[in-house]
């Protein structure tokens, strides 16, 4: 699952080091429109539907957030 | 007739002066505490500038800022506020057309700001706001003040590789704030939900609407545009009640269901700006804001901001196509053909721009000013300066513009205007990029690069985050041997276009 998110990002935003960077909100490294694009990857790739309530700092400040995210949305599923 | 926005800061100053004027997460000022403060820093910076010089501003997104803005207007100068977030390349660019000889920045700013290498003095505004003010400095400086003196210099991208400065004059930022008052109908009452960055031509609303009416400005965090819920939080929690922002501001909360959660109960004005609405989102604002005052505009920085408004009366339809309407108040605007003659009715122009509201020109830059500014081409009798916008319009039978694109290759992203001629010098510098193209998917608003070399997209990206602003770089790449070119060995830009096809 990591992998597949590793890549996804990658895709996105190939100039970011995803395995280090843990403010990627809150240091505005992300910006509105790189969430929006990933929101609709993400729910793609890991059959997921991510609400406007789970868009929130904390949960895509690091890749490691989002894998929580993901596997908390897939666990309710 | 007031001569400047200092002018206005007193009258609103001695009205209301224990009203907040401005807020954010941390605090809030009043307007005399604004006044106060500017006047303390005005004075400070009067005793080492002589007026009518640039200061350069590096400041965060707190209400200090609008603070130190009037005082660098109260020491007789004028602003040039630089975005830290973008590449020290960039900045030192700016600087370089700029050649400010102060540089005033904030305290979370100032290591940021010493490691840019500036020859000149670097001040801290919240030092400077320590210091006393000094009445017989500050009343000669408003005696030798006059309207049409330089209030701003915002940089804008520029299609040689080299940022814009456009200078905006006392007399201009009047005109327009005075117009768009009274379009939104904003008294004191307002409440304004400030979302472009305050270094950023979109903010000049949101900190001059308070300074003219007594209005205050809520600075809303970035942060809170990545999360939509948040956001509309905000908005109800602070009683926003009226908002200027860029249409990718609105459609990206909309796009992402904000609505399904809460509703901003106190917004009753939304004006729209920066690129065209699509529709489908904009019937959404329509459906839970039915009573809600909402405003397209248009218009280009050179001409202040904006030239012209339509008021939204109509329930809009997924796939409408809004016009941009007629011109504000004390702006001319007209179409010409590309032979300089009047454009006939229902046909499609040029969009031009004259008037009070006419920037002074791009800064340090007479030779991009004077092929920008030119003599009405129509007018051969007095002399009238016009500004020709590079956008295609008509006019409809009812009177109304309609938007319809770009004559060269600018686009708009984001809310910001980019010249990918700016992209493509910059990318042509990355090692191992032989020849690129910067072009624009509008539908997916995407920023695509293609080009022929051996660079991995990573390497350009990276590299380019160096260069240029975040919002410019390309998020797509596209690699191949070589690009397709037309006969005079230009890339063929117009048969690389079918790939969004």
């Amino acid at each position: 699952m990591k992998e597949k998110l590793m890549e996804i990002l990658e895709e996105l935003r190939p100039d970011v080091d995803f395995e280090e960077e843990k403010r990627l909100i809150d240091d505005s490294v992300l910006d509105s429109f790189d969430i929006v694009s990933l929101v609709s990857e993400l729910n793609d790739a890991f059959e997921i539907d991510i609400q406007v309530e789970n868009l929130l700092p904390e949960n895509f400040n690091s890749a490691e957030n989002m894998l929580k995210l993901i596997k908390k949305l897939q666990d309710e599923n | 007739m007031n001569k400047n926005v200092l002018e206005w800061l007193s009258a609103t100053v001695s009205k209301y002066p224990s009203k907040t004027a401005f807020r954010d997460t941390d605090g809030s000022i009043t307007f005399y505490e604004l006044y106060d403060k500017a006047r303390r820093i005005g004075s400070a910076l009067a005793k080492i500038t002589p007026p009518k010089k640039p200061v350069a501003v590096i400041s965060g997104r707190t209400v200090n800022t609008p603070v130190t803005f009037l005082g660098v207007v109260f020491s007789g100068c004028f602003y040039a506020p630089l975005d830290a977030n973008q590449p020290v390349y960039r900045l030192r660019l700016i600087l370089e057309t700029l050649d400010p000889k102060l540089i005033v920045t904030d305290k979370a700013h100032f290591e940021f700001t010493k490691s840019l290498g500036f020859k000149g003095e670097i001040l801290i505004s919240e030092e400077l706001a320590e210091s006393e003010a000094d009445e017989a400095i500050l009343s000669k400086i408003a005696d030798g003040a006059c309207e049409d003196d330089p209030l701003y210099v915002i940089f804008t991208s520029g299609s040689s590789g080299k940022p814009k400065g456009v200078i905006t004059s006392h007399r201009s930022l009047m005109c327009y704030i005075d117009a768009y008052r009274s379009v939104m109908n904003i008294d004191r009452n307002e409440v304004l939900g400030n979302q472009s960055p305050l270094d950023y031509i979109a903010a000049i609303r949101d900190i001059y609407l308070p300074v003219y009416t007594g209005a205050s400005t809520y600075i809303i965090p970035t942060v809170y545009f990545t999360s939509p819920v948040k956001l509309f939080e905000a908005l109800d929690r602070e009683k926003i009640t009226c908002i200027g922002w860029s249409v990718s501001a609105l459609t990206l909360p909309t796009s992402m269901g904000a609505f399904n959660h809460i509703t901003p109960r106190y917004l009753k004005k939304i004006c729209f700006s920066g690129s065209v609405m699509p529709c489908k989102y904009l019937k959404i604002w329509q459906e839970k804001l039915p009573d809600a005052l909402f405003v397209n505009q248009y218009g280009p920085t050179e001409a202040t901001a904006s030239c012209t408004y339509y008021i939204i009366k109509e329930k809009v339809k997924d796939d409408d196509i809004l016009p941009i309407g007629i011109p504000y108040r004390n702006y001319k605007v007209f179409l010409l053909n590309d032979d300089n003659t009047a454009t006939a009715k229902g046909q499609k122009g040029e969009i031009c721009v004259s008037g009070p509201i006419l920037s002074l020109g791009y800064y340090n830059d007479p030779e991009r000013t004077a092929a920008s500014f030119i003599q009405n081409p129509l007018n051969g009798v007095y002399r009238e300066l016009i500004y020709k916008t590079g956008d295609l319009g008509r006019v409809r039978e009812d009177g109304c513009l309609e938007f319809h694109g770009r004559k060269d290759r600018q686009f708009k992203h984001l809310g910001h205007r980019v010249e990918p001629e700016e992209i493509e010098t910059a990318a042509g510098k990355a090692e191992g990029v032989s020849a690129c193209a910067a072009l624009y998917d509008g539908k997916k608003e995407l920023i695509y690069l293609f080009y022929a070399g051996e660079a991995s997209p990573k390497d350009i990206s990276v590299y380019l985050r160096k260069i240029l602003p975040g919002f410019m770089v390309p998020r797509k790449f596209v690699k191949s041997d070589r690009l397709p070119s037309l006969p005079n060995g230009k890339t063929d830009i117009e048969s690389l276009k079918k790939y969004f096809e």
